[in-house]
């Protein structure tokens, strides 16, 4: 097909989960043929086995289509798919950024959900062309001219002629593509200005290197290009570009402004490819780069132990295997008194965190131990410098330090107005200050609150969809380091301090925490020979206590005549049993032990 | 001459009880004759083995050997005697149901040397027998001590089970008493094991069997040590009590790892430094199979079974022994361990033994999973 800017649609679909984005998708290229049905396993653009399993994308991907519609003329379609967390806001405003359009896919008897507003704000946001779609029309609960009605009312876009559509049954997919090619419009991007190649995701290929997804905003690339990335300050050459196919890659000569596709540069590391950076020619530069770059910092911290300390290496090559393809994670190897040899993650989020915990369970059949998760902390020493800690066990000693500080975010929370004393609760139990509260429609509220990231990454999430019934959509961005009143809360086992369970904590919040983990501590350690007095302590006062009463009875009665062996086995077990375990100091704590601190009430 | 302990596996009984999982087999009458046949063919196997030991204990276990012609036990001891030197005071104990007894069948075990009967009361609650699938009733087992005393044994046990579901402190307190009043020699008891696969498994499982707490079960336990100390007799083992002088040879053996051959079926050994078995199954064992699963014991191997057969002994772990088999210290690696253990009671050094206390008996396999190497 030759080069048409008129002829491109670009366009994301955006919904609630379970209102049927993915199962769309793979209508829309089952239609356009790229793939055939018998190649289609579900959810094609779902492509991790956790994607599929929790109905979230992770990763962006794109996807270009060949369309011949009823005017007779050929399109070319490129669908973005983005990732659906407020761990990876950042990653899919970029993602929106390359979109000249949205499908927004309603289910006809759930109608606008929480996810659907927080969507389409986002969508609002980047001046998307939203295009509402009425999926599910097959069911029977089924309504969808309430819901149409619904969308107008509340959201305020126009439902007149909107496809109404059965992404199962195959019903009206025809229809979704012939609003986008009517309605979304066709980018308008100068051809010959100096390339701008907007980086919306990237990921490693075992044989073309890293490779960044693009949306070309200006001029154009092609293979033999030295490329610079513009905030990543590095050149490369580039060995090939093209586009996506689901079931592979398509090289093309050249990639044109107004087109979505890739671009592979022998790229050895994934680091140097930044999400939201700019792409431009080395020797006819851009003057400036595309707006919203933001380097993307970890914000949470966790360790990560192999539960066997022998899986050490074999944890080690799953981290550097799971980088390649995710800049945003790092590690740095670190040893525990408690937990022997293991890594220190930094993550985008607590979501991103329990992803790759997941990953490297599952996919390298890894038993782990984390360590609760901590934010960077600053720390003004008396000595007038500064250091940041990212886990407890480094914070200087207590005379050492003047003061400290903590990270703040700005929290932006959405939520039906019914919702809004508890949500108020919610962020004044979490050291939040209010800032503002607007009415918005459709009977919805944007409350803004600064809210300590401590807090947020503990539980606060959670609470939230329980305290709004899944209603409120949150987003945060970090602001900056607040002055704070921090505490090191340590665990001590039987007198022994653990260093693993130790966690950082504002002083009001020590006493319900220490208490709490104490609580856990004493249901996941089990019985043992000797009574374990469990207690938490700041700076050395304890503030909380709790016992593992001993063993009460643990003997066979009987050895079955001659025959020892049962006799043998069981205290073979046992001492397997108790070798697995970490011990802290004359305490042996399972590895779930340190795993029940991290949960929640 | 070395001395040697003789197991006879008996693997038939006249019903299988709710809890056992042993090798043992209802309604083969008919294959009585074969086994037997096969045992006294396995034991001449053993001829040339046994020169120069001396039996010093045998024991008939089962399955129930009391419910076989007394002459099949007869011929065995005789052939045993036949093959090797007995000591003088030979302890050969029987195994038996008190609803499969007979004076004539008791008095001719009696005259082929059995001189120790160890009966399977289990209870003196009618209920609890008929829900442990018993094929008696309480009055039998008075009736049973009373035959074994007409037919001349002097020397009788009873096993008594407790920790069992639907059994209080009170029937319990019940079962030990009436056993006292029968005044035998030697008492066991033993806490319910639910193993997998027996009706009582299935019965815990679905929740229509419930097994008494942990606190529960030690104080029966406790209440078992206290009532029967009162009654003279003592406890030397977890589950086992006697009077003075009457403390189970043959079982002693297993604890202090003397020396013993298994024959029959499912039959366990000790030989020659050796660990090895016979096939679990009556068919199997009938079709030939013989010294399975034949572990030669290291050093470490018989340190770990030192350590946790001693210990279930009152008398405890020889110190002296234990130096003079492995050339060092008890102690030596296991200091901290041992002062933790004896600061919280669980165990003592006392007149050259290492021996666990009451308490620590309750929690052994901690204690000796605390003492094991690395």
């Amino acid at each position: 097909m030759q080069y048409d800017q008129s002829r491109i649609r670009n366009f994301c679909i955006i919904a609630h989960i379970d209102h049927g984005k993915s199962t769309l998708a793979d209508r829309i290229l089952e239609l356009t043929g790229v793939m055939k049905q018998r190649e289609m396993t579900d959810q094609v653009l779902d492509s991790m086995e956790l994607e599929r399993e929790r109905g979230i994308t992770i990763k962006s991907k794109a996807v270009r289509m060949p369309y011949t519609a009823r005017d007779g003329k050929e399109y070319e379609l490129n669908l973005i798919d983005t990732p659906g967390h407020v761990d990876f806001t950042y990653e899919v405003s970029r993602a929106l950024a390359a979109c000249e359009g949205a499908v927004l896919v309603v289910d006809a008897s759930q109608g606008i959900e929480a996810q659907t507003l927080a969507n389409v704000y986002m969508a609002v946001e980047h001046d998307l062309e939203i295009r509402p779609v009425i999926n599910k029309i097959d069911l029977p609960s089924a309504q969808p001219e309430v819901v149409k009605t619904e969308i107008e009312d509340e959201i305020g876009i126009d439902c007149e002629g909107c496809p109404l559509v059965s992404a199962k049954q195959g019903i009206g997919i025809e229809d979704v593509l012939e609003d986008i090619v009517a309605h979304v419009p066709a980018p308008d991007d100068p051809l010959d200005a100096p390339l701008q190649a907007l980086i919306f995701d990237s990921y490693y290929d075992n044989y073309r290197g890293a490779i960044s997804s693009v949306r070309l905003k200006a001029g154009r690339v092609k293979v033999g290009d030295r490329i610079r990335m513009m905030a990543g300050k590095c050149e490369f050459e580039v060995t090939e570009v093209g586009a996506y196919l689901p079931l592979g890659y398509s090289p093309r000569e050249e990639l044109c402004a107004g087109e979505v596709g890739y671009i592979a540069a022998s790229i050895k590391d994934i680091a140097d490819i930044h999400v939201g950076d700019t792409i431009t020619l080395a020797d006819n530069p851009a003057p400036e780069p595309l707006p919203g770059y933001k380097p993307v910092l970890p914000m949470v911290y966790c360790g990560i132990y192999p539960a066997d300390g022998a899986d050490y290496e074999t944890l080690r090559d799953a981290l550097e295997k799971l980088r390649l393809n995710d800049a945003a994670l790092s590690y740095e190897p670190e040893t525990s008194v408690a937990l022997g040899y293991g890594f220190r993650c930094g993550f985008l989020g607590l979501l991103h965190m329990e992803i790759i915990q997941q990953r490297l369970e599952r996919e390298f059949d890894l038993d782990l131990v984390t360590t609760a998760p901590s934010v960077v902390y600053k720390v003004i020493k008396t000595d007038g410098t500064t250091v940041f800690i990212d886990n407890p066990t480094n914070l200087p000693p207590v005379q050492e330090i003047d003061w400290m500080e903590e990270p703040c975010v700005d929290a932006q929370v959405i939520a039906p107005q019914d919702y809004v004393g508890a949500i108020m609760e919610l962020c004044q139990d979490k050291r939040g200050t209010f800032k503002d509260m607007n009415y918005i429609d459709g009977g919805r509220v944007v409350l803004k609150y600064d809210l300590p990231l401590n807090e947020v990454i503990y539980d606060f999430f959670d609470q939230l969809k329980s305290r709004t019934r899944g209603y409120a959509s949150f987003d945060y961005e970090l602001k900056g380091y607040v002055r704070s009143d921090l505490v090191k809360l340590d665990m001590l086992l039987n007198g022994e301090q653990c260093d693993a369970l130790s966690i950082i904590v504002h002083r009001d919040r020590a006493y319900p925490r220490g208490r709490s983990i104490a609580e856990k501590l004493k249901e996941a350690i089990p019985r043992q020979l000797f009574e374990i007095p469990i207690q938490a302590a700041i700076g050395g006062k304890v503030i909380a206590r709790e016992t593992v009463k001993a063993l009460r009875k643990d003997v066979l009665a009987k050895c079955y005549g001659g025959d020892i062996s049962r006799k043998k086995k069981l205290l073979e077990k046992q001492k397997e049993g108790k070798k697995r375990m970490r011990q802290v100091g004359t305490v042996a704590v399972p590895s779930e032990a340190f795993m029940a601190v991290l949960k929640m009430d | 001459m070395v001395p040697i302990s003789l197991y006879f596996h008996i693997p038939f009984c006249a019903a299988k009880c709710a809890y056992c999982d042993f090798a043992s087999y209802p309604n083969r009458e008919g294959e009585w004759a074969r086994y037997f046949h096969a045992l006294w063919a396995e034991l001449e196997s053993w001829k040339g083995a046994l020169a120069g030991y001396e039996a010093v204990t045998l024991f008939f276990g089962g399955g129930t050997p009391t419910l076989v012609d007394a002459g099949y036990i007869a011929e065995t001891v005789g052939r045993a005697r036949a093959l090797l030197p007995f000591a003088g005071d030979v302890e050969i104990t029987m195994e038996g149901n008190p609803g499969t007894l007979a004076p004539d069948k008791l008095e001719a075990c009696r005259r082929a040397g059995v001189n120790r009967l160890s009966l399977g009361a289990q209870s003196f609650d009618d209920g609890l027998l008929r829900s442990l699938g018993r094929i008696h009733t309480a009055r039998q087992i008075g009736e049973a001590v009373a035959l074994a005393r007409e037919a001349g044994f002097v020397n009788l046990n009873l096993d008594l089970m407790y920790a069992l579901p639907g059994q209080d402190m009170e029937k319990w307190r019940d079962t030990l008493e009436r056993a006292v009043a029968l005044g035998v020699e030697h008492l066991s008891a033993y806490s319910l094991i639910v193993e997998e696969g027996t009706p009582m498994a299935a019965r815990v499982a679905s929740g229509e069997a419930v097994v008494p707490g942990d606190d529960a079960v030690n104080a029966m336990q406790r209440e078992a040590v206290a009532r029967l100390a009162a009654a003279g007799y003592g406890r030397y083992e977890i589950s086992n009590y006697a009077r003075p002088g009457f403390e189970c040879r043959h079982n002693r053996v297993y604890w202090e790892r003397g020396e013993y051959l298994g024959l029959g079926c499912a039959a366990h050994s000790l030989f020659g430094g050796c660990r090895f078995a016979n096939p679990d199954g009556l068919e199997a064992y009938l079709a030939g199979g013989r010294r399975e699963g034949f572990q030669r014991l290291g050093r470490r191997d018989a340190m770990e079974e030192t350590l946790m057969l001693s210990t279930r002994m009152t008398r405890g772990l020889d110190l002296a022994g234990w130096r003079r088999a492995f050339g060092e210290d008890f102690a030596r690696g296991r200091e901290d361990a041992l002062a933790r253990l004896e600061k919280a009671g669980y165990a003592e050094v006392r007149d050259g033994f290492f021996r666990l206390t009451a308490r620590g008996l309750e929690v052994q396999n901690a204690v000796v999973v605390e003492l094991m190497e690395e």
